[in-house]
């Protein structure tokens, strides 16, 4: 994949990736920012409110209808959380040239774009009052709403109280507190400085030539040169935690969701990450996996049991869905598992699926220009930028002794149950 | 020798797509959709075999008697075809680094596999492992065991929950009414011998269909097809007769109520289509056209999207959309809400003011181009072309068709279904509500 580059004035850089290959042209503006339960809810509540209405698309409405008018075009923002960071993401896909000729929907989609990140609907030195109240509501609402997935709800309330004194304990919306504080001035004048000076990144992926791509976001984009920070300081990743804690909460549920947290120590900017991800994958990325292998086919005791990482953070969780009184036995068959990996007991098969398993997963980034542009953000966060080749050469190298080596640097933080009343023993 | 095969080519100049059929003996539907460029190559291969064929006759044979299999049991079939005497079928794709993975819904069931390298291997895997069952009762318990945590999980789903408890109050006596992988209580009945008798039935070639996108070429993956299928004998498949009840144009019960541990009530509002057969074309058009009187109704560009919006009774995870099935239809409206009461009044009484004021011819033309936009977008995905394209063969339409039928969708003839579709008796609640602690 090939990606090309340009720094626009206002310290933003475009990326531009250009392919013929799919039927539309994806433009995303992206914003980073530390995560800190301080801030968390403002930079959650931003995108709803800039939609909400721009200075040429006042209302929800007008925009919509205006994203209609170009053939359907599909607008999203987003707010993510990767490591202690939270990123603001506002795209665009429409159909290119070649479906519909003579259109010129980038250009009026980008427009758009531009007018609600840049344009924004304000009164008496704020956001306007009305959208921030009811959006505000909704993310209340967002926050409240995390026990109603109770497979997330599990991953996230063991986060929480593994990294309750780290950012990467902060909800990806924040908190309730926080966001009643928020006022339609303050939080405008946090926007007006979020974009002003943190780091700001425009990428266009499609079939478009990468001079007349820079030339359009350079138009719409650019901004006066100011303080713009390139880059935001690392996560706080290295932990040796000293007992295990362990959690159980009740809610009545009919199915306990148990959750393992790991400090893996290794995070996706070392050298080592993609060991990790081997470690990872043997242990419980894939159905060949020794978790699903080992509690699901062997135990018969769920139906799913995985594990993942956050790849920034460099921790590990392992969920899986169990009857209550099987708690025990569960984490018995899921803590074996990882002794196993730790002296080594790891098949040549499980080695050789798993570096199959990846190489695939990664040359799958190639058809998509989500991934691409997934790839391309773990790249900034990292501050490693390395492409699709990097990967697959790397994923051939890895040998059981590089997996066995990162296994040794992973230590169990927090072991959290969710249950219902009365039917466990503790 | 090598046997040439018999394509039908179908290129849809405005998509610039290009499909290959054929036919595989002894009746395989196979379907290929190049796709250059593309890393990715992704197959299924699937029946028409879903949770609603419980009751059914073969044809042909001596008796002909009518067989009523457990609920659930076209799902836990699913689940132990990925079983053989060797063990299990992941670990095969495991060593070419594919993902394979299977789903069943209401009415077929899909198996699927996407990998970047060693297709042939893997496609190989596919089509033996699907045309491979073994059963035994060991492994049936076994299995057992772990679709009662699948249950159970989704028994904490809200939204699912909802959502099959809606239909089990939308249809008096409809299958659909009954959750996919059936109860704790009916996969317990299902025996080795009932799933062999499902699946002679409908995993003889002439009931499945196999669909291959990616960059591959229609005439190795027909050589391949067509091999595997001739190592193995199928008895000949004269029909099968499936049996469903009929429904009447009313629903069972109005409102159904359910407590669980969320922040929020959750509400699904249905309107039932009181047809009891519909397919090819006709289908369609009647999918389509109500899939546009949603859009110009609810979708966000509208008033009434609006309104509740700022009022604060949805939020933007509020969906609206038609479900049409050979045998079924409705429409789904829903979301979380603080108070479903007055949600659902406001959408009746929504609905009402669109009748009086009737539709905007604007906003017909805009909701339809965009339709018909979002439609070639999809087209990025391999995974939506090919589950779509089986899904709608097997409702007798023709996938590419769709984009031009939305062209012919004219405005009276959603006006039409504005005055029909949504009938006081023909609707029903479903909500769930924050447990009272």
């Amino acid at each position: 994949m090939q990606v090309e580059k340009k720094t626009i004035p206002g310290g933003i850089d475009v990326y531009v990736i250009p392919t013929t290959k799919f039927k539309t042209v994806l433009v995303t503006v992206l914003l980073r920012q530390l995560l800190s339960k301080e801030t968390a809810s403002k930079t959650a509540l931003l995108p709803s409110v800039m939609e909400r209405g721009s200075k040429d698309y006042p209302t929800y409405r007008d925009l919509m209808i205006r994203l209609e008018e170009l053939y359907g075009a599909g607008f999203s923002s987003d707010v993510l959380k990767m490591g202690e960071k939270q990123v603001l993401s506002f795209s665009f896909e429409v159909i290119n040239d070649q479906y519909a000729p003579g259109k010129d929907l980038l250009r009026q989609a980008t427009e758009v774009l531009h007018s609600v990140l840049h344009r924004p609907l304000l009164e008496n030195g704020g956001f306007k009052r009305e959208y921030v109240e009811q959006e505000k509501e909704q993310l209340a609402k967002e926050i409240k709403g995390l026990i109603n997935d109770k497979v997330n709800y599990a991953l996230e309330r063991c986060i929480q109280e593994m990294c309750k004194e780290e950012p990467f304990g902060v909800y990806k919306y924040g908190s309730l507190d926080e966001l009643d504080q928020i006022t339609p001035e303050t939080l405008y004048a946090y926007y007006s400085q979020l974009f002003a000076e943190n780091p700001l990144d425009v990428y266009i992926v499609g079939a478009i030539e990468p001079e007349l791509a820079f030339a359009l976001a350079e138009e719409l984009f650019a901004r006066s040169n100011g303080q713009r920070r390139r880059n935001l300081p690392p996560d706080q990743v290295h932990k040796i935690p000293g007992e295990v804690h362990y959690y159980k909460e009740k809610l009545p549920v009919n199915q306990g969701k148990l959750t393992l947290g790991y400090r893996t120590n290794t995070a996706y900017r070392d050298d080592d990450y993609v060991s990790l991800l081997f470690y990872n994958g043997v242990l419980g990325g894939f159905p060949h996996s020794k978790l699903f292998q080992n509690v699901r086919e062997k135990a018969s005791l769920a139906y799913y049991a995985f594990s993942r990482l956050e790849k920034h953070k460099g921790i590990q969780l392992i969920g899986s869905g169990i009857e209550m009184k099987n708690y025990e036995r569960a984490l018995e068959i899921i803590t074996e598992q990882v002794e196993l990996l730790k002296k080594g007991v790891v098949s040549r098969d499980e080695m050789e699926n798993t570096r199959r398993g990846l190489i695939n997963h990664f040359k799958l980034i190639a058809d998509s220009p989500y991934n691409m542009l997934a790839l391309s953000l773990d790249g900034l966060l990292g501050e490693k930028q390395v492409g699709l080749d990097y990967y697959l050469r790397r994923l051939e190298e890895i040998k059981v002794d590089d997996v066995v080596a990162t296994a040794h640097k992973v230590y169990l933080d927090t072991v959290y149950f969710l249950c219902a009343e009365g039917e466990v023993k503790a | 020798m090598k046997q040439l095969m018999d394509w039908t080519v179908r290129e849809n100049k405005l998509l610039q797509e290009k499909i290959f059929h054929t036919i595989v003996e002894p009746g395989l539907n196979l379907y290929v959709l190049p796709k250059k460029g593309y890393n990715k190559k992704y197959a299924i291969f699937s029946t028409r075999f879903g949770s609603i064929d419980n009751v059914f006759r073969v044809l042909g044979k001596d008796g002909e008697e009518k067989i009523v299999v457990p609920d659930g049991v076209a799902h836990f079939l699913e689940h132990k075809l990925f079983d053989d005497e060797e063990g299990n079928v992941f670990d095969r794709f495991a060593v070419y680094g594919a993902s394979t993975n299977a789903f069943t819904s209401f009415t077929h069931t899909t198996y699927l596999f996407s990998c970047t390298d060693f297709f042939p291997e893997n496609f190989e895997l596919l089509l033996e492992f699907v045309q491979n069952p073994y059963f035994t009762d060991e492994s049936v318990a076994k299995e057992q065991g772990i679709i009662q945590q699948e249950i159970r999980m989704y028994e904490d789903n809200p939204q699912w929950r909802v959502y099959f408890n809606l239909l089990s109050i939308l249809y008096q006596h409809h299958p659909v009414r009954n959750d996919i992988a059936g109860t704790i209580e009916s996969i317990g009945k299902i025996t080795k011998e009932i799933l062999y008798k499902c699946y002679e039935t409908f995993y003889h070639p002439r009931n499945m269909a196999v669909f291959v996108t990616g960059d591959v070429s229609p005439e190795d993956v027909g050589a391949q097809v067509a091999g595997s299928l001739a190592r193995r004998s199928h008895a000949p498949l004269y029909g099968i007769e499936r049996i469903y009840p009929q429904e009447q144009a009313v629903v069972l019960e109005q409102k159904i109520v359910q407590e669980l541990s969320v922040s929020l009530p959750l509400v699904n509002i249905g309107f039932k289509d009181p047809y009891n057969y519909l397919e090819g074309r006709e289908l369609l058009y009647r999918e389509l056209a109500a899939e546009l009187l949603l859009e110009m109704i609810f979708s966000k560009s509208e008033p009434l999207y609006n309104s509740l919006y700022e009022d604060g009774l949805i939020d933007e995870k509020f969906s609206a959309s038609y479900v049409g099935e050979v045998t079924y239809g409705y429409s789904l409206l829903g979301g979380e809400t603080r108070d479903p009461d007055a949600l659902h009044a406001r959408i009746m009484e929504g609905i009402e003011e669109v009748r009086k004021k009737g539709l905007s011819r604007d906003a017909f033309f805009r909701h339809r181009s965009k339709m018909q936009g979002e439609f070639l977008r999809s087209f990025n995905s391999l995974e939506f072309i090919a589950n779509n394209y089986l899904a709608y063969r097997f409702k007798g339409i023709d996938f590419f068709d769709i984009f031009n039928t939305l062209g012919e969708i004219s405005l009276s003839s959603v006006e039409e279904l504005l005055e029909e579709h949504f009938q006081e008796k023909l609707h029903a609640i479903s909500i769930i509500k924050p447990v009272q602690r």
